[in-house]
């Protein structure tokens, strides 16, 4: 049935308070019959099975829980919650035992402490329940075998939830499937959680971790059995366990006598069958071997056989899981494994009424400590390191002097020198309270200390530092402690140092630019012309030196020889007289004279007859000779050739 | 006249490059070329972030760093120089030997410095190289490293989102600094080293997915816990944000006799009066909406913001359904698919 309700946004979640199925689970018969046909129609039965988990949660319905199985930490202050896939699933069942569904859960989350409950190994689901009730439709069975939580009246009433509490802890979350932290790998988004009623508490007066165990329990059929609701306590919680059953991890008791029922129990004064007068909860620490005695077994007909601490075991079953955990069928072992110390035979031994659960999924964790994260760190003391906390002035003042600590973070130390006197030396550590300068490369040369004296100070005052010292020495210390570093080293001395250098200085090389005709390499050459145009690219560089100096466009023309006036020379060249002309000048001007005087001539126009065949011979001989200039000065333009395009190439590089 | 292309003419210098370089030098796939064997790289650079020190070379005295504490600090480099150098120094026995390493000494700190950002890689993430910078850190000695596992720690150059941002900048995120180094010295002693000098540092809780619970208020009994109200109608936690009063927590009740089992009903209905704007029932995804409980986050080095207690905020949200169609609807369907008329009390 999809709803129209879209996912809420990524990092965002709805939750709802419940969600119905249509019908709660199990066997239904659908009955098909004909009215009103002239003819008598046999009705038809079709048999309709709703499964649903009823003994055990498959693992794939369960999304996860918290606080995670196995771990040990500071879970004091959060419910235990356990979050299922099909958001249907706490109310497919009708707890009360009808066919309609009901909003009160039929599943609930129990924490019981190590000792107050016993969990069974599997055994056919039918004895799951507490003797003398069945359960509706017993054929409706997802497994053979089940597991159940055996628990006493009294314990049953002072943790397990009231009726009244059931709708409270379960509640359904819709996030946004793609949302990894939230959906977790969930399909559709909608998610049932079913929270637990008990915080884990850290047992504060013994300051001991406690050891929990979070069953997932299912409540058909026994919903009468669960406590009614009492006035509440203001006053917060006292840490007691309801009862302790360890007491019987020191029964050691024939197989045959467990099974009639005639266990000698010695002196173990079982919970729930105290004497008047003495504290109706028998407190942890209570069984000790000093204290009363216990039913004792010799050994080497001496000494009393300790009881095993609380704390002893539950590190022991931490222990034990994670082993069981590495094992091949650690799925089953591993669940297994975490009922250690859920174990105690109760209902061979208890006085008053014992109930049994079925237990869909278990879990179990421990809390160790009372603080939580947040006052763990809002009350951490802040500082650089070298602050040193002032003692309290109501302290009771201590015998060992105050540390020696200055400004720099160095600390005053007892040393002995190599002579054998003590002293006190300076010493500080990697950790600094301010910025420090590092040692910079003097013309590629780094100091190098070669063995820790080197960096041994003597501050003014004449004490030593001998933290750089000590520093150098804690180094060679640790590169002796690994023979692979020091096979390394060595190798790389004798074969790698001298060449290293080389490495360096042949990085260096092929750091500058790679020749440049190499960077089309898709071009091909021959070698002929890639010397030439290696050479061509080199010589562009510097053509001056290369070349000699380039010619200039114009040349400038030769000097002339005169002798003498150069009046007269030119005129004589003329065929002019000198003397005539500046006469002529004296009374009209040099340019007047010059035109009115006429020029020589040897011959008159026409009076020597010319070779036309000479002649035209000359004419040719010039125009071959023009067009061959022309030619060289402007080429006809032909396919350009790889020379061409790589001084295409050459001439913008020239340019910058 | 055969022909060649000019990559042929480039592979055959490499060529021989490489082979003179191969013989005096290591070049690996991920790493590079060195000078400096890798696997002496690899173990200097891990030396450079302290890693098998002694702790006592770190903190020469247990009065640095008592108990339930924190200390900042810079690493001083002349230090890991010296422990560098110290390891070096295994093997030089001749004048010459000393010469050498004296020559190589640059090249051999220069490439370690390389190799300390590369201890500490963590998946999909790129690969981060560089000259070595400063390098600080912090010692924290505090229940909190030993029963939390997996902190969240974060560092940041400046400080780019609000103390109470429900969600964090990715890590490749500029203002975001590496962490090189984090690791448990001792079961309650951690060790952070950052790649860089950070402004503000965030510690915070493992995320765990979305968890319920209770708060311990500061002064009340250690047996005493509360619960911290949000508004009914918007989720919005009551003022003030970083104290416990009457009116916007209240007193967890507990069953007597019972250690840690909670008065469910009577916490609800407490709730429900305190709660503003709450109806006249409190539904459990009411009540769960009551007991979420976010991850805390530690904020140090924010002068603007309150160190200390801050708490994520709930985003506003409006009911958008109310119970009461919300139950017709499940009846609507129940109607559907009436399981009466034909089931005859589970007999098969």
């Amino acid at each position: 049935m999809p709803l129209p309700i879209p996912p809420p946004p990524k990092g965002h979640f709805v939750l709802h308070t419940n969600f119905m199925p249509p019908m709660t689970a199990g066997g239904y018969r659908l009955v098909t019959s004909h009215s009103a046909t002239p003819f008598p129609v046999a009705t038809e039965s079709t048999y309709v099975n709703l499964a649903a988990p009823r003994y055990q949660m498959p693992v794939e319905q369960i999304l996860s829980s918290f606080p995670p199985a196995n771990a040990e930490g500071a879970f004091s202050d959060r419910l235990p919650q356990i979050v299922l896939k099909r958001r249907t699933l706490p109310w497919e069942r009708n707890p009360a035992g009808g066919t309609s569904t009901s909003p009160t859960p039929w599943l609930a989350l129990v924490v019981v402490a190590e000792g107050e409950a016993e969990l069974s190994t599997p055994v056919p689901v039918a004895q799951c329940v507490t003797p003398g009730i069945t359960l509706r439709d017993a054929a409706d069975r997802d497994v053979e075998q089940g597991i159940y939580l055996t628990v006493t009246e009294t314990v049953k009433n002072k943790i397990f939830p009231c009726e009244q509490d059931l709708p409270l802890l379960c509640h359904v979350r819709h996030v946004d499937v793609s949302d990894t932290e939230l959906a977790n790998g969930d399909d559709d988004g909608w998610l049932a959680v079913v929270l637990a009623n008990r915080l884990p508490v850290y047992d504060i007066a013994n300051d001991k971790p406690v050891r929990y165990l979070a069953c997932l329990i299912n409540l058909e059929g026994q919903l009468a059995s669960l406590p009614p609701p009492v006035p509440p306590d203001n006053d917060g919680f006292g840490f007691q366990l309801v009862q302790d059953w360890m007491v019987l991890r020191q029964v050691r008791a024939e197989a045959d006598s467990m099974i009639i029922g005639n266990v000698d129990i010695g002196d173990i004064v079982l919970p729930g069958s105290r004497p008047a007068g003495q504290p109706r909860l028998p407190r942890r620490d209570a069984p000790g071997p000093a204290e009363r005695p216990e039913h004792s077994i010799g050994l080497d007909g001496g000494s009393t056989m300790s009881s095993p601490t609380v704390s002893g075991q539950w590190s022991v079953a931490t222990v034990a899981v994670a082993k069981a955990a590495l094992d091949p069928d650690a799925s089953y072992v591993v669940r297994d494994t975490m009922g250690i110390g859920f174990r105690n035979p109760i209902s061979v031994y208890a006085k008053e009424k014992v109930y049994r659960y079925p237990v869909l999924a278990h879990w179990s964790f421990t809390t160790a400590g009372s603080d939580t994260f947040e006052t763990l760190m809002t009350g951490l003391d802040v500082g650089l390191l070298g602050t040193v906390v002032k003692p309290d002035p109501a302290d009771p003042p201590t015998p060992e002097e105050p540390a020696e600590v200055v400004q720099t973070g160095h600390i005053g130390l007892e040393h002995r020198t190599r002579r054998g006197d003590p002293v006190q030396a300076w010493y500080r550590g990697p950790f600094v309270p301010f910025p420090t300068e590092r040692d910079a490369p003097v013309a590629g040369r780094l100091p190098v200390a070669h063995a820790a004296d080197q960096l041994k100070r003597v501050v003014p005052g004449g004490r030593e530092d001998l933290g750089l010292a000590a520093a150098f020495e804690i180094g060679r210390l640790l590169g002796l402690s690994q023979l692979s570093i020091v096979g390394a080293l060595t190798r790389f001395r004798n074969a790698q140092f001298g060449a290293g250098r080389a490495y360096i200085q042949v990085k260096q090389i092929l750091s500058g630019e790679p020749p440049l005709v190499l960077d089309q390499l898709d071009v091909y050459y021959d070698l002929g012309r890639y010397v030439a145009l290696s050479v061509l690219a080199d010589a562009a560089k510097s053509p001056f030196d290369v070349l000699g100096p380039r010619r200039p466009l114009v040349d400038p023309g030769r000097e002339l020889k005169i002798d003498g006036d150069l009046d007269l020379i030119i005129a004589g060249g003329l065929g002019l007289d000198v003397d005539v002309i500046r006469k002529r000048a004296d009374a009209v001007g040099i340019v007047a004279a010059l035109a009115i005087t006429s020029v020589p001539v040897a011959f008159e126009p026409g009076a020597i007859k010319l070779d036309e065949a000479a002649v035209a011979v000359l004419k040719n001989t010039l125009a071959a000779e023009v067009e061959s200039v022309a030619s060289v000065a402007f080429p006809a333009t032909t396919e350009p050739d790889p020379l061409d395009a790589l001084l295409d190439r050459l001439s913008p590089r020239e340019e910058d | 006249m055969s022909k060649f292309t000019g990559e042929m003419v480039l592979n055959s210098v490499v060529n021989y490059l490489t082979e003179a370089v191969g013989v005096i030098a290591e070049h690996d796939p991920d790493d590079g070329d060195h000078a400096t064997p890798g696997e002496l790289r690899r173990f200097l650079g891990g030396l450079r972030l302290l890693k098998g020190v002694p702790f006592s070379y770190l903190v020469p005295d247990s009065r640095l760093l008592p108990l339930e504490s924190i200390r900042f600090f810079y690493i001083d480099r002349a230090w890991t120089d010296a422990l560098v150098q110290g390891v070096l120094s295994v093997g030089t026995i001749t004048t010459a030997d000393r010469a050498q390493l004296e020559a190589m000494y640059p090249q051999i700190r220069a490439e370690v410095d390389e190799a300390e950002r590369v201890q500490r890689r963590p998946q999909d993430e790129q690969r981060l190289e560089g000259n070595a910078g400063t390098i600080t850190g912090f010692l924290m000695r505090s229940k909190v490293v030993s029963g939390w596992p997996n902190l969240h720690i974060r560092a940041y150059d400046q400080d780019v989102l609000p103390d109470s941002a429900l969600s964090t900048v990715a890590e490749s995120h500029p203002s975001r600094m590496k962490v090189l180094r984090q690791e448990r010295l001792a079961p309650a002693v951690l060790l952070v080293l950052i790649d860089g000098v950070p402004e503000v540092v965030h510690i915070e809780e493992p995320r765990q997915g979305i968890q319920f619970g209770v708060r311990h208020a500061p002064g009340d009994a250690d047996s005493q816990v509360r619960v911290k109200v949000r508004r009914a109608d918007t989720g919005a936690i009551v003022p003030p944000e970083t104290s416990f009063t009457s009116t916007n927590s209240v007193t967890v009740p507990f069953r007597r006799n019972a250690p840690g089992v909670i008065d469910m009903v009577q916490l609800a209905e407490r709730l429900r009066t305190t709660a503003p704007g709450a109806g006249p029932t409190l539904e459990s995804n009411e009540f769960a909406l009551q007991m979420l409980r976010f991850p805390y986050r530690q904020v140090f080095g924010d002068p603007n913001d309150l160190v200390g207690v801050k708490f994520y905020d709930l985003d506003q949200f409006t009911v958008q359904l109310s119970t009461a169609k919300w139950t017709s609807k499940v009846q609507e369907f129940l109607t559907d698919a009436d399981p009466q008329d034909t089931r005859p009390g589970g007999s098969k």
